[in-house]
């Protein structure tokens, strides 16, 4: 019989040093967590659009990146588009994925919990009925939003769903989504 | 002037047991309260309420329960009755009828101006406890007019509401309880369920709060927990003063309709949160890893087979869609308790201890500066901190500090 230990450092790729570095020091000083957020839109043709982030407002100070990054936005040709890109809402919905996934991983790392694969698939239901102007009484936005997880990891089914729990906690877009923002609209 | 070397201020649970403990160390002192012994109690509680922990478990320092009703729930009536009686047999110094108008001064030398007068004194603890104000979101600010508000410090009673539907913001402790009353009184509740912990009243043949005592839940320390502001702003769980569960399942069975935290009023609406699912999701885990933390405890002390057997209360149901609005000017609300919590009030305490978010600056119930101390808030030295048996161990615990301040301001 052969008994073996060994001790495993988990790595999601994920600096949670940096983060509970950055929530000690945004906690001392408060003006630094104020951060704005930004995107530049601009329109293509027909309905298509190109979205650029570049800087950012944070830390105290205006920030930059190495390069923007790009996201084209576009209706499919079941609209009698082109499909450049994915629709907006789509965009919405991958937010959505991509903040509770980024929760996850940052969860993860922090409980010491290694992840092997991660796949969240994101749902929206939504009657066209709204957004058409045919029934005022339907929503335009989505009815309903389903998130589904599917999580390979070294760790037990409920501490999975630990993770799951807490990334929406702590995710901005959960937030967004599930809360109403005051949206101020201007021309000029 | 009066001179006295220590003014407690507040003569609750908190205040009686520092006195208790400044007494033993032979340490001068005067406890002044605004109204009697208890006057929170007296004053905030509503009718009906029995407190959450069994009659066992309200020890007072000194003073064990010996009642005829150990597993039972008290009445505050008999707690301000225990009161009383703890501070003849202590006996506690109290001024009742002294209102605190302002605190202030320097290093060991403040001043008290009270509706009595002025106190000189070279040491101060604050044992007004964690709920002199009812903590109501900005919201309530741009409630439409027609809308009767309470919140659950002034709530006595379901007739003191206006006929018809209640929104109950809040599903803590608080809320819980007044729904389920508010529900049976024949105003409909819809209850607004933000994060919350979910608890089972008893289980495997004990009360919770044994269990929690058992595992060591309670006696974890501020200097060792992970998130210490975290600890603090736990909620109180869904539990009565009583063998009746009053989690969202047993309301839901009662008729009360249960919705996502409130986010905002717009237009006449209440708006409530999408996060319900989520919300209810991590009561429920919560309470599942708590209760398997207590089955392991029974096994490793091979108890498994003398207690009944371990079971899972069923998971919160939910209605499919829960609702995202409610009109609050359509009549079908007539009234929003607010359950979203209480704070402590130092508004009359002159003195640079506060943070940039005007929290009380303490570690441990020593506040920042000298001779100063703070008793009976949430988890102030350990998650027992706020129960009335918690009080006792933290009130040792800053008068011997207070103690070794006083010997050294003298020495020096």
């Amino acid at each position: 019989m052969t008994t073996t230990s060994q001790t495993t450092t988990v790595s999601n790729g994920v600096n949670v040093e940096a983060l509970l570095g950055a929530r000690e020091a945004i906690t001392a000083a408060p003006a630094a967590g104020q951060f704005t957020w930004r995107a530049r839109c601009a329109w293509v043709d027909g309905v298509h659009s190109s979205s650029t982030c570049e800087g950012f407002y944070g830390l105290g100070d205006e920030q930059a990146r190495s390069a923007p990054h790009t996201i084209d936005a576009d209706h499919p040709e079941q609209f009698a588009a082109e499909d450049n890109g994915p629709t907006p809402v789509e965009i919405v919905l991958s937010g959505l994925a991509s903040c509770l996934t980024a929760g996850v991983a940052a969860v993860a790392q922090n409980r010491g919990i290694q992840l092997k694969s991660v796949q969240a698939t994101v749902e929206g239901d939504m009657d066209m009925a709204g957004i058409l102007g045919i029934d005022s009484d339907v929503r335009i936005g989505f009815s309903a939003i389903r998130v589904r997880f599917e999580i390979d990891a070294d760790a037990s089914s409920e501490d999975i769903a630990g993770l799951v729990s807490q990334s929406q906690k702590r995710s901005a877009v959960f937030d967004i989504i599930t809360n109403p923002t005051n949206v101020h609209v201007t021309v000029g | 002037m009066k001179t006295v070397t220590t003014v407690v201020i507040g003569a609750g649970q908190a205040g009686l047991a520092m006195s208790r403990e400044l007494s033993r160390r032979a340490i001068d002192h005067v406890v002044i309260d605004r109204g009697e012994v208890g006057e929170a109690w007296r004053r905030h509680r509503w009718d009906s309420l029995r407190l959450l922990t069994p009659n066992w478990a309200n020890a007072l320092p000194g003073a064990p329960y010996r009642g005829p009703d150990p597993h039972g729930y008290m009445r505050v009536s008999e707690l301000i009755a225990r009161f009383d009686d703890y501070a003849a047999a202590i006996s506690a110094p109290v001024q009742g009828d002294t209102t605190v108008h302002r605190v202030h001064g320097s290093e060991g030398d403040y001043r008290i101006e009270t509706s009595q007068g002025p106190f000189r004194c070279a040491s101060l603890v604050l044992a007004t406890g964690g709920c002199a104000r009812p903590r109501v979101p900005g919201v309530a600010e741009v409630m439409p007019p027609g809308v009767f508000q309470s919140t659950s410090l002034h709530y006595k009673r379901p007739d003191d509401l206006p006929p018809g539907g209640v929104l109950v913001v809040g599903a803590s402790a608080s809320g819980a309880q007044l729904t389920r009353e508010i529900q049976a009184s024949g105003r409909p509740v819809t209850l607004a369920v933000g994060s919350h912990i979910r608890l089972p009243r008893s289980y495997r043949g004990r009360d919770i709060e044994w269990w929690l005592d058992m595992v060591g839940a309670l006696d974890e320390r501020f200097d060792a927990v992970e998130n210490l502001e975290r600890a603090r702003r736990t909620p109180s769980p869904q539990l009565i003063g009583g063998p009746d569960p009053v989690d969202l399942n047993a309301l839901q069975e009662l008729g009360v309709e249960v919705v996502g935290k409130l986010a905002g009023i717009r237009d006449g609406q209440a708006l409530f949160s999408g996060g319900l699912a989520s919300a209810v999701a991590s009561a429920d885990l919560k309470m599942v890893r708590l209760l398997d933390a207590v089955d392991g405890w029974v096994k490793a002390r091979f108890l498994n087979d003398i207690l009944p057997p371990p079971h899972r209360p069923a998971p919160t149901r939910l209605p499919e869609n829960p609702v995202l609005n409610r009109s609050l000017i359509d009549g079908g609300i007539r009234s929003v308790l607010w359950a979203t919590g209480y704070r402590p009030d130092f508004s009359w305490l002159e003195l640079p201890v506060f943070d940039p978010r005007g929290r009380l600056r303490h570690r441990g119930g020593v506040v920042d500066v000298p001779g100063v101390y703070a008793l009976g808030l949430r988890f102030l030295r350990r998650r027992r901190s706020h129960q009335i048996s918690g009080v006792g161990d933290d009130a040792r615990d800053l008068a011997d500090h207070l103690a070794q301040h006083l010997a050294g301001a003298r020495a020096a």
